[in-house]
């Protein structure tokens, strides 16, 4: 964990380190009163056909009926545990604050709100809100866990969304096994001594070792960012040794449950980022089904074994839905006419195509969403003690915009949201204009499918996602700034303090 | 606040450019330019004060021309204060990390080199590990270089080959144990091991750190341990003999583990072993001499290859990868096509590189590799050919630019694309730094009207505004228009297929700051061949590969020098690559005092 790095973060956040231990024990101690809460947040790239998306309701109580005929029609039975923040914009869209790339710009600012470096790595200038929550509520300081499937674990900004300091990816992990392979010693504390523990003891004989190697790079005279990497790990180490309290579901018998093992078999054997992932229709099809399944059940163990609080698993953005029978890459689509273009001619059917796309992904979420409601932790079920949250890359896909963001959030994050509701938080929202091109007969791209409505700053959100997880501000109480800006204006730095009160329950 | 370096500026100029478009679509930029705004024009950097405190930047400890209170070379990774779009030379070391942690691929290598293990259970053992990640260590990446280590440890001791690569005796036998701590962990560590972790090993593999406490369980153990030591997963420069400038210089296994990574992804061989334990790496020349020795090694082959595919902007999620082609128009056309023509790119390369080719072969070598399917779209003789890539001639097809790989992933489904085809040739080849295109320029729709006859035609009335003008019809169209010769799939063409009008590649391009008329692709690539700005990137970005690092003002004296050699006959891309080595920075690091972007 990169805890000094992250502390020279966003201005404005200048911590000191003892503060940050104080808080996390203070954290600690709250959660002995209340559930356990945590982020997760399901992202997908290129945006969606927003105006098939929305609820029918776009502000009051939601029902089944909401969702007749939309995307999420899947989320239905789920009405009563969702709730949709609507108007809301990721500033630094295109030639607002920076004029980068739109793609660039919304992967580096959305979890972060801090500007992007413009001209070679384009990383975010900040970490990003999954690792404020990890440092301040996770136990150990653990990493937040950032997952995606074959294909999405490229380091190019293209493919992170996750930060942990500034200009640092955090890309995503993409082998479940691996994932899978840290929960072994967990699983299997207590009881009598067994192979298992021999390799335990084993295991502190070597961390024996790597301590006393790294104990000699500590005496040498390196850079401060050297010495935080050699200290980072021996910090690591020490969490390693500490001993292991788990929930009782924390055992061998959930992971069978959760049938972890056909489905990392089943996510099949591509794994990272390399250019033969997308290498044929199997591999994307095996994947991008069951190597998600595959992360959904380790978010859930995770979270049975309070490994970790703060979540992500990122669908990759480029690659070609051969299975939903496309020839054209899901971002090429999403410009409507098949390419890395903009303007020009539809692609026949493309319309349909995109809906295809939306719908797997909707499917995947309610996957999700499903499973996390199927375990009961005592405090209720672990998803409603999270922010379960379908968070998009933009929009519209076409127009870029990341205006009136289509996002929902199901569980109520230990009570603190509200559940049942659409919230309009700006007044007059609108569903956006997906279907202007490409429809009735028109054959040329336009420009007119996004929706001018929803400027209520993202900011206002995560933070109230943070201080739901049991963050807290430097100097105590609830968190009040997120980010760099939120509004068109760099210099105007944080206009709108404060978490979105509307969504408390 | 804090603001990203340079941000205001380019904001700044962002606005001040006029819309180039009537409607305010959001562009993406692959399709064009990035960066700041001046254009590249040759001319000699001097050494100079750039801040004009009377201290030359050699010396100078504290340079903050956009006054962020960050040292500029710090957190800005260019000066070019004379504006000529190369980084300025200013004398020194780039600071980097001393304790970078191998990269999963290196990691494979290292392995393979080292035990000879190449998989487990049919992936490479980087298949489990953390997706690879600078900064601090994670959790996840901690437990993961456990679990490999251990899997590994394991099949190592039940293969013999393996085995024997680990253990040169009898793990049963008196200082067996004791003898592969100092044998396998030179090897492991890249260096002999100090004393104290001769200690830390025998502590380690002891029987009762083991169930049975058998020979062959604390010999798995003592792998298993090697396997997850710091010294072993990161390339650690420790060494602090202090040079010149407070420089520290590189022991000799330092060194011989730089030119290893560099040249190969991997640990060093036995040869480079005994040179670094002989201190036969202490000077230019015996650098040289491994370097040369190294490139020429089959193991050179993946790194060169990896460095075309980053020139080419090749692999997974690019253009070479997603590109699409009319079925109504290129019925020959299918998504087969596209990993062959990235493999025939990547085979002309790697025979122009390891055929001892220069610079200028790369653009005028008419060598090429077609199977069947390819050498009908060629139109050259595919008698006897199957599905394999096999060595043609190929008249009229002078270098990369003018195969099929890059004119058909660098153009649109139906029609091809000066715009992309052009902004890669001025930008990517020539290095011109080009503005950001104003907002909503790359939603122009293409103008159709009877009387726009070529795609040529539309393309410059695409691109008329004012605002547009400036970048395109100096740099971007008229590199694009020159290749006009081929068609959207990368056959000749003469006239437009639609309208029957006759294809013009004739243009006028700026090249090394004059203004040159062409009549088409094979006087544009005999130009680009003797380009100094065309030769000036490729060696940058060779070094900036070399180093793992953008760019940078210190680097930049290290390009200015080999670009230079590229014009010379008989100079070879595997001399440029080994004369890296020669760099003031090869054999000294400074320490690095701050974060870098």
């Amino acid at each position: 964990m990169n805890r000094r790095i992250f502390l020279r973060g966003v201005g404005g956040a200048a911590l000191a380190v003892p503060l940050l231990s104080s808080l996390r024990e203070k954290s600690a101690s709250a959660e002995d009163s209340g559930p356990i809460k945590r982020s997760v947040i399901f992202h997908t790239h290129n945006g969606c056909l927003t105006n098939r998306w929305f609820p029918t309701v776009s502000n009051g109580a939601l029902s089944t009926a909401s969702f007749e005929g939309t995307t999420l029609a899947g989320l239905a039975p789920f009405a009563g545990k969702l709730l949709f923040p609507r108007g809301l914009k990721m500033f630094n869209s295109y030639a607002e604050l920076q004029t980068v790339d739109p793609h660039d710009q919304a992967m580096g600012s959305k979890l972060t709100c801090a500007t992007i470096e413009e001209t070679g790595s384009r990383y975010a200038s900040s970490h990003s809100m999954d690792h404020e929550i990890a440092n301040q509520v996770n136990p150990g300081g653990a990493s937040p866990l950032v997952l995606s499937v074959a294909g999405g674990a490229g380091s190019n900004i293209k493919d992170v969304l996750s930060f942990s300091g500034p200009y640092e990816a955090f890309p995503a992990q993409t082998s479940p096994q691996t994932v899978f392979n840290t929960f072994t010693n967990v699983l299997n504390s207590g009881g009598e001594m067994t192979a298992a523990d021999y390799q335990l003891s084993r295991g502190k004989s070597i961390i024996d070792l790597v301590k006393g190697d790294l104990e000699s790079y500590k005496r040498l005279n390196m850079s401060q960012t050297d010495q935080d990497k050699i200290s980072d790990w021996l910090d690591l180490l020490r969490d390693v040794e500490k001993p292991i309290v788990n929930a009782a579901s924390c055992n061998p018998s959930t992971a069978a449950a959760l049938e972890l093992d056909y489905y990392i078999a089943a996510a099949g054997t591509a794994s990272g980022g390399g250019s033969s992932a997308f290498g044929g229709a199997d591999v994307s099809e095996t994947a991008f089904k069951y190597g998600a399944s595959a992360m959904f059940r380790l978010m859930a163990l995770a979270m049975m074994c309070d490994t970790n609080r703060s979540f992500i698993f990122t669908y990759p953005g480029y690659a070609i839905y051969k299975f939903l029978g496309h020839s054209h890459d899901h971002h090429g689509l999403s410009h409507r006419n098949g390419s890395f273009e903009v303007g020009g001619t539809c692609v026949n059917g493309v319309l349909d195509m995109i809906h295809e796309v939306d719908m797997f992904f909707a499917e995947k979420y309610v996957e999700l969403v499903t499973l996390l409601d199927q375990f009961d932790e005592g405090t209720g079920k672990l998803l409603d003690n999270t922010a379960t949250m379908w968070l998009p890359e933009l929009a519209d896909g076409n127009a870029h915009n990341t205006n009136n963001l289509p996002i929902v959030i199901a569980g109520s994050l230990g009570g603190y949201l509200k559940q049942g509701q659409s919230i309009d938080l700006e007044g007059n929202i609108d569903t956006g204009n997906s279907e202007a091109s490409c429809s009735n007969g028109n054959s040329s791209v336009g420009f007119g499918t996004s929706s001018n409505r929803g400027r209520v700053p993202i900011n206002k959100l995560l933070l109230t996602i943070m201080n739901g997880c049991g963050c807290t501000a430097p100097g105590g109480g609830p968190m009040m700034e997120w980010g760099q800006f939120d509004s068109a204006s760099l210099s105007a730095g944080i206009t709108k303090p404060g978490e979105l009160s509307e969504l408390r329950a | 606040m804090t603001l990203t370096t340079g941000t205001s500026r380019l904001i700044m100029l962002a606005l001040l450019a006029a819309g180039c478009a009537p409607s305010a679509g959001p562009p993406d930029d692959e399709a064009t330019t990035d960066g700041t705004s001046s254009t590249n024009t040759t001319g000699d950097d001097q050494i100079v004060d750039v801040d004009k405190d009377g201290i030359p930047d050699s010396e100078d400890d504290f340079i903050d021309l956009d006054g962020d209170g960050i040292d500029d070379r710090l957190q800005d990774k260019v000066i070019d204060n004379d504006g000529d779009g190369r980084p300025d030379c200013i004398p020194g070391v780039r600071a980097t990390s001393q304790v970078p942690r191998l990269k999963n691929i290196e990691y494979d290598r290292t392995v393979r080199d080292l035990i000879g293990l190449s998989s487990l259970n049919g992936r490479p053992p980087s298949a489990l590990l953390a997706t690879d990640q600078e900064g601090s260590l994670t959790d996840l990446g901690w437990s993961s270089y456990l679990t490999v280590g251990e899997q590994i440890a394991r099949q190592v001791m039940s293969d013999p080959a393996m085995r024997a690569k680990f253990l040169l005796c009898d793990p049963a036998t008196a200082n067996c144990i004791d003898d592969t701590i100092t044998a396998f962990g030179r090897r492991a560590f890249r260096r002999p091991l100090k004393p104290e972790e001769v200690t830390l090993f025998k502590a380690l593999a002891t029987a009762h750190n083991t169930p049975n406490g058998t020979p062959e369980e604390i010999a798995e153990l003592l792998l298993q341990g090697f396997l997850v030591s710091p010294s072993f997963l990161m390339r650690s420069e420790i060494n602090e003999v202090p040079g010149a400038n407070g420089q520290y210089v590189l022991s000799s296994h330092e060194i011989a583990s730089r030119l290893s990574y560099m040249l190969w992804g991997s640990m060093p061989d036995t040869t480079l072993d005994e040179a670094a334990d002989t201190g036969q790496l202490s000077t230019p020349a015996q650098i040289l001499a491994q370097a040369r020795r190294m490139v020429a090694d089959d193991k050179a082959r993946d790194m060169v290859a990896e460095f075309h595919r980053h020139y080419l902007h090749m692999g997974l999620n690019t253009r070479w990868d997603t590109f699409v082609k009319d079925p109504a128009r290129f019925p020959h056309f299918n998504e087969g096509l596209r990993p062959m023509l990235s493999q025939e790119t990547e085979m002309f390369f790697d025979a122009i590189v390891f055929g001892n080719g220069g610079f200028k072969d790369l653009f005028l070598s008419t060598q090429g590799y077609v199977n069947a399917e390819t050498a009908a779209l060629y139109g050259v003789d595919g008698t006897g050919l199957g599905t394999t890539l096999s060595a043609r001639d190929l008249p009229g097809r002078p270098g990369f630019l003018t195969r099929l790989g890059f004119l058909s992933a660098f153009s649109q489904a139906s029609r091809t694309s000066p715009i992309l085809r052009g902004a890669y040739i001025v930008k990517d080849v020539l290095g011109t730094t080009l503005g950001t295109p104003p907002p909503g320029a790359e939603g122009t729709p293409l103008p159709e009207s009877d009387d726009l006859l070529t795609n040529r035609a539309r393309v410059d009335a695409q691109t008329s505004d004012a605002s547009c003008k400036k970048c395109h019809n100096e740099h971007i169209n008229p590199a694009g228009f020159l290749m006009e010769a081929f068609d959207t799939m990368g056959q000749p063409q003469t006239h437009e297929a639609d309208t029957g009008a006759a294809i013009d590649s004739t243009a006028t391009l700026l090249v090394d700051g004059t203004l040159t008329s062409m009549t088409g692709p094979s006087e544009l690539m005999n130009l680009l061949a003797t380009s100094s700005d065309a030769q000036y990137f490729y060696t940058q970005k060779w070094v900036s590969h070399a180093f793992n690092r953008d760019p940078n003002s210190q680097d930049a004296c290290t390009v200015n020098l080999l670009a230079a050699n590229l014009s010379t006959d008989g100079y070879t891309i595997l001399n440029l690559i080994a004369d890296i080595t020669q760099a003031d920075s090869f054999t000294v690091r400074t320490l690095e005092t701050g974060a870098m972007p």
